[in-house]
C-alpha cells in the first residue's frame, strides 16, 4: 500500500532511492495505483495543494547542514540525534540523505576526482558570466 | 531562509564574479551530485545533470528571490533536470506503464497547463503555499524550542508520509487519541493562519478532512 503523500513525493522526485524503487514497482503492477496517481495529477491541475507537499518542498523540518555534520560526528544531544536519525531513515528525506552522503565523502577524502569534476562544471558554465 | 553567506555569493554572481561562481559550485556541487546519483547511476549523466542545474540556476537568476533558501532552490532545479533526463532517455517508469495519448505519462509531463490550471492563477497558489509554509514553520520552530521532537515526528509522519493515526501512534509509542489531538490542534492553527491571510484552506485536502 502506497500512501497518497508518498505518491505526491514520487511525482516531485523527492523520495529516497529505496522508496522510489518501491513506488515504481508498485506502479508497474497495480492499475489502481496508476488510477490514484492520475487522480492526484488532476487534483494538482485543479490547483489543489497538499500540506505535506508544502512541507517537503520547503524542507521545513530538515536539519541544518551543521546538524547533519554533528550527527555524523556523533556529537548531537540524544533528542536531536534521534530526530535526525528519524528524518533520514523513517522519513527518508532525499535532500538530507544527499547532504549526508556529501559530508561523508568530504570526511573520507577530497579526491582529485571530485576536484576535477568541479573544475569541469566550473569551466563549462563560467563563460555564461562573461556573456552578460 | 537563505544564509547571509549565500546571499552575498548570489549578489557577487549577479555582478559576474567568476570567483563567486566557483565558490558556489564548490559549496553545492557535492550534495547535488549525491542527490542526482540517488536516481541516476550513470556518473557521466549525473555530472551533466549537475552542470545543467548550475546553468539553470544562472539563467533563472533574474527571477530568483534572495529570501528563498538557495540550497532548496538548487535541489528543486535538480529534481526538474532529473525528470527531464529520465523522460529524454525513455526511462521514466510512467512511460513503461503508458499505453496511449491519455496515459499517465502525458498527464504528468504535459508542458501545456490545462485550462483549469490557467484559471486558477499561479500567484494565488504561491500565496496559499507560502501561508501554509509560514504557519507550519512557526509550529515547528515552537516545538523545536521546547525540544518537543515527538510532536514533530507525529505531524511529519501524518502529513509528509501520509501514515494513518494508528500507525503513527504505534511508531511513536503514544495513544491514537494523543495523535488525533496533536493533529487536530496543528490543523486548526494552520487553517486559522491561512484564513487570517485572507485565503481559503479548502484547497488543502488535509485541512478540510477534519
Amino acid at each position: 500500500m502506497i500512501a497518497r503523500e508518498v505518491l505526491a513525493a514520487y511525482l516531485d522526485d523527492t523520495l529516497s532511492d529505496v522508496e522510489t524503487a518501491q513506488v515504481e514497482q508498485a506502479l508497474r503492477q497495480h492499475e489502481t495505483l496508476r488510477r490514484q496517481l492520475r487522480g492526484l495529477l488532476q487534483e494538482r491541475d485543479r490547483g489543489e495543494h497538499s500540506v505535506g507537499a508544502v512541507w517537503r518542498r520547503n524542507r521545513l523540518s530538515c536539519p541544518s547542514r551543521e546538524q547533519l555534520g554533528n550527527y555524523l560526528l556523533g556529537v548531537l544531544e540524544p533528542g536531536p540525534h534521534d530526530y535526525v536519525e528519524f528524518h533520514l531513515r523513517t522519513i527518508g528525506c532525499a535532500f538530507c540523505q544527499a547532504n549526508l552522503s556529501d559530508l561523508e565523502a568530504q570526511q573520507q577524502e577530497n579526491t582529485p576526482q571530485v576536484q576535477e569534476r568541479r573544475k569541469r562544471v566550473f569551466h563549462s558554465s563560467a563563460g555564461l558570466l562573461r556573456k552578460k | 531562509m537563505t544564509t547571509d553567506s549565500d546571499r552575498l555569493l548570489v549578489q557577487q554572481i549577479r555582478q559576474c564574479d567568476a570567483r563567486a561562481w566557483e565558490h558556489l559550485i564548490a559549496r553545492y556541487e557535492g550534495r547535488l551530485f549525491a542527490f542526482v546519483h540517488r536516481r541516476i547511476k550513470d556518473l557521466a549523466a549525473c555530472e551533466d545533470i549537475v552542470q545543467e542545474t548550475f546553468i539553470g540556476f544562472y539563467t533563472s537568476l533574474p527571477n530568483y528571490d534572495d529570501r528563498r533558501e538557495l540550497q532548496t532552490y538548487l535541489f528543486t532545479i535538480a529534481s526538474h533536470k532529473i525528470t527531464d533526463y529520465l523522460r529524454r532517455t525513455g526511462r521514466h517508469p510512467l512511460q513503461n506503464a503508458s499505453e496511449g495519448p491519455n496515459d499517465l505519462l502525458h498527464l504528468k509531463l504535459d508542458d501545456q497547463p490545462a485550462a483549469s490550471s490557467v484559471a486558477r492563477s499561479h500567484e494565488r497558489q504561491v500565496l496559499e503555499s507560502d501561508a501554509v509554509a509560514r504557519a507550519l514553520g512557526q509550529l515547528l520552530d515552537a516545538w523545536r524550542e521546547q525540544g518537543d521532537h515527538e510532536r514533530i515526528k507525529v505531524m511529519e509522519l501524518l502529513l509528509v508520509k501520509g501514515w494513518a493515526n494508528k500507525d503513527v501512534a504505534k511508531f511513536v509509542g503514544i495513544s491514537e487519541q494523543q495523535v488525533a489531538n496533536i493533529r487536530f490542534a496543528a490543523v486548526k492553527k494552520i487553517s486559522e493562519h491561512v484564513k487570517g491571510a485572507g485565503l481559503s484552506p479548502d484547497v488543502f485536502p488535509e485541512l478540510h478532512s477534519q
